[in-house]
Parts: structure tokens; sequence; C-alpha cells
């Protein structure tokens, strides 16, 4: 936070000296800087930085991006259950459930330069990338693997409802600190 | 025969798969495939090869049925090396991949175990795994709910909720389990298995929920054969019916699913 406001300062000091001067212009100023910060906020450069994977164009997850970053956990919990427990494997309409780890890692898998999936203890890892800077320590990955086994093309999306989500494109993108405010997921206490 | 009427009614009528939906995954599993087996003699068959089921397959959906009960029946006198079986579940399920832990310590699934009667020197060898007891004393134990009973009869651990007290290891008489003692790494996609947990043979549930046989029953070239102990018509049903079979331990009346010939 601090940083984001040194930035800003930085880029606006001649701004910033004048309004000083006059108070009630330098509150609105402030205002004005926040707000553009936010709008503009795909720019800030301090959220995480994660990779969509590639081929996902005209696609989406299971559910919409938004939906996604807030409600995975809630996902894998329920169709954990389901799968280990008692024995459910498919959703009523014949795909695969959509709690599944194997299908976010073989979608979600990201290669790096030498074109090799990268594995758990790599910031680029997509679940990696996120849990990272929101400083969420999960176990999933000391059992489950992290990258698909053989080439994971022949699994990448395969599951997936055809909705088009223009905002799913593969690439990099940084995620922002008003995205991850979002993303805080309520707290339960309900289960294992 | 009657597998073969079953099969051709299903081929003509894939709806009333869906009517009768608790025979669905006993019919699928014996139904569909009962020209691949092998038959000893007439009307017996001594294993069979399963397709794999696609997702379409409603059981999928419907999950693990009590009307099932799975059961392995292994033939000892059968002349084979069961290191083949141990080897080709070692593989399914990506054991053997510790790096730091001594030779007692690495999970095993399966053991081969050797006896021997010293008067008469006659020797032999046997594949023991989690013979998958209906009154599991792993499942009596657990203090969380980890190690379970799958309604189908598949005994194995919930990993998500095992905190690696290995109570089960010290109840199971069979001496099934394994304790992971080191961080793993390349886990298979299918037995996620790592650092604190107890794990056993798990009757390789991904594949018999798509369809397939265990690991060690495909490799064991017909002397493991696999099925519904609830099935009076299954294979196995019939030739334990027929000939017998015995279960390690049956003094302790905990009824295993996996049954022995040649012991």
């Amino acid at each position: 936070m601090w940083l984001h406001l040194n930035f800003n300062f930085g880029f606006n000091s001649s701004f910033v000296r004048k309004s000083l001067q006059k108070l009630p212009l330098t509150v609105a100023g402030l205002a004005l800087i926040a707000s553009l910060n936010t709008v503009n906020a795909s720019q800030d450069g301090l959220g995480p930085k994660i990779t969509l994977p590639e081929n996902s164009e005209g696609k989406s997850c299971v559910l919409p991006s938004e939906q996604m970053r807030r409600e995975h956990p809630d996902l894998l919990k329920h169709d954990r259950i389901q799968t280990l427990r008692e024995g459910v494997r498919a959703k009523a309409d014949d795909k695969a459930l959509d709690g599944s780890l194997k299908q976010c890692v073989n979608c979600h898998a990201v290669k790096d330069e030498s074109n090799k999936f990268v594995r758990i203890d790599n910031d680029q890892h997509f679940c990696v990338s996120c849990h990272k800077y929101a400083a969420v320590s999960i176990d999933c990955f000391q059992c489950h693997r992290d990258i698909p086994e053989g080439s994971g093309a022949f699994h990448a999306l395969t599951n997936h409802k055809d909705v088009n989500y223009s905002n799913v494109v593969p690439g990099n993108y940084s995620l922002t600190v008003k995205d991850m405010a979002n993303i805080a997921p309520e707290v339960n206490s309900d289960d294992n | 025969m009657t597998i073969n009427i079953e099969n051709k009614n299903n081929d003509e009528t894939v709806n009333s798969l869906n009517k009768d939906a608790e025979s669905s995954r006993r019919n699928f599993i014996f139904g569909s495939v009962a020209a691949a087996g092998l038959s000893v003699a007439p009307g017996m068959m001594l294993y069979q090869t399963a397709n794999a089921r696609s997702l379409s397959d409603f059981s999928l959906k419907e999950g693990a049925s009590s009307k099932v009960r799975w059961g392995m029946l292994v033939d000892t006198t059968k002349d084979v090396d069961w290191n083949k079986c141990v080897d080709a579940c070692n593989k399914e399920h990506g054991l053997g991949n510790e790096k730091n832990s001594r030779d007692d310590q690495k999970t095993q699934y399966i053991r081969v175990v050797d006896v021997k009667n010293k008067g008469t020197g006659y020797s032999m060898s046997l594949p023991v795994m989690c013979q998958h007891c209906e009154s599991a004393p792993c499942v009596d134990v657990c203090p969380t709910g980890a190690s379970m009973k799958r309604p189908d009869g598949i005994v194995l651990v919930d990993r998500h909720r095992c905190i690696g007290c290995r109570y089960c290891m010290m109840a199971c008489p069979y001496k099934a389990r394994s304790f992971v003692h080191e961080v793993l790494t390349d886990q298979t996609e299918n037995t996620p298995r790592g650092k604190g947990c107890v794990e056993s043979c798990n009757m390789c549930v991904n594949r018999i929920d798509n369809g397939q046989e265990p690991a060690c029953v495909e490799a064991s070239g017909g002397a493991i054969i696999f099925g519904d102990l609830n099935d009076s018509e299954s294979p196995i049903s019939k030739i334990l019916s027929k000939h017998g079979g015995k279960q390690i331990r049956a003094d302790l009346k905990l009824n295993p699913g996996v049954h022995y010939q040649g012991i």
C-alpha cells in the first residue's frame, strides 16, 4: 500500500505540491487519484500475475471467472467428498465433476521457457501465483499431482461448458489489489 | 448363460439400463464383456476383461452401491509370479518413489508372503493385500473417520481426514497398511499420496469406477478373479460356491472380501 501511494505521489509531484496549499483541492485530488487507480486497476502491477491456459479462447472454466475466484475452494471440498467417499465420478449431465483437482491441473498447467510444466515450487504455477500473494497455504499438492500426466493436451478443457466469456483469453494477466480484495472468501469452519 | 442374456437385453434397449438402476454396474462389468473371458469348464469363466466405461454410464453419477460387494479370489495353485502383480500395482499407484525411507518403511499395497511347512518341506507364496473386510477393524478404530468402507465393500483411506495416527495399522491383522514417512513428489493423477498419511490397497477404486478391473487382477493372467460377491451369477461367486475358498484368519470373523484357493 505504501509503495502504491509513493508511486502516485512521485508521478504527480507538482500537482501534489500545489494542492497542498489548498487543502480542499488536495483532498479532491487524492480522491481522484484513488478513483483513477480503481478504474485503471489492471495497470497497478501490484496484484499477483497469473497465466491463463493455452487454447482456452472461447471456453470458460466451470463457472465464470469472478465466481471461480471466490468459490473454487467450496467446489473442491464438495466434490472430493462425493468422489472419494461416495464413489460419484460424474455429474448428471455426464461431464466430470466441477471440483476435480485433476481437471484443474490439466487445464491450468503453466509451461516455462523450456516448454516444461512448472511444479508447485515455482511461483508461476497457476495455483501458487495467487495463493502466494494472498498468503494462503493449502496442502492439496502434498498428495495430489501438481502437473498433468503426459502432455496434458488430451485433457485440456474437454469437460468444460461451451460458454464464451470474452474476458477469458490466454496469456499473462496481472490481477489487481481490488480483484484480490474481492476474492477473500467468507470464513467457514463447518468441515474437516 | 444368464450373463449373455443380460448382455443381449442391454444391447437392445439401452434405456432399460437407466430404469434398472441397481444392477447397472454389475451388468456392465459382467454383462457386456462375457465373450472376452477364458473358460476352463462349460459355463465357468476363469477371468474376463472389462471394457472401459464411458462417462455416459449412469452409475458414475450414482456412486458406489451397497447392492454390490466387490471381492477377489486368488488361486495360489497357479504358477504365477506374484511380483508381476506387485509391479502392476506399483505402476498403477505410483508407489516406490520414496527416496529416504528404509525398505521396511516403504509403502506396499501388496506383499508376497512365502510360507513353508518345515515338516514336509512344501512351500508356496501368496499375495496379501488389504482384505477389504466386511467388519474392518481399521474402520472401527479410526478416530477421524478417515479409514472408511464404501457401500460397495471397498475399504480405503480418505487422506483428507487422515491425521496419521497409525491406529489402523495397529488394528489390521493383515499388516496391510503403510505409512508415508517423507515428502513425495510425482504422484500419479489417480492416486494422490503424501507424507503423514496411512495408505493401503484400495482395490484400484479409480479403475473400478471406470469399469476396469484392478491392476493386479489384470496382471495376474487369470490367477486372481475380481467380481461381485453379492451376485450369485458372477464368475467369482460361482467358483466360490462350487469349489470353495478360504479367507485368511477366518477365525477373526471379519469376513474379508479377498478369498484364496490352495492355502
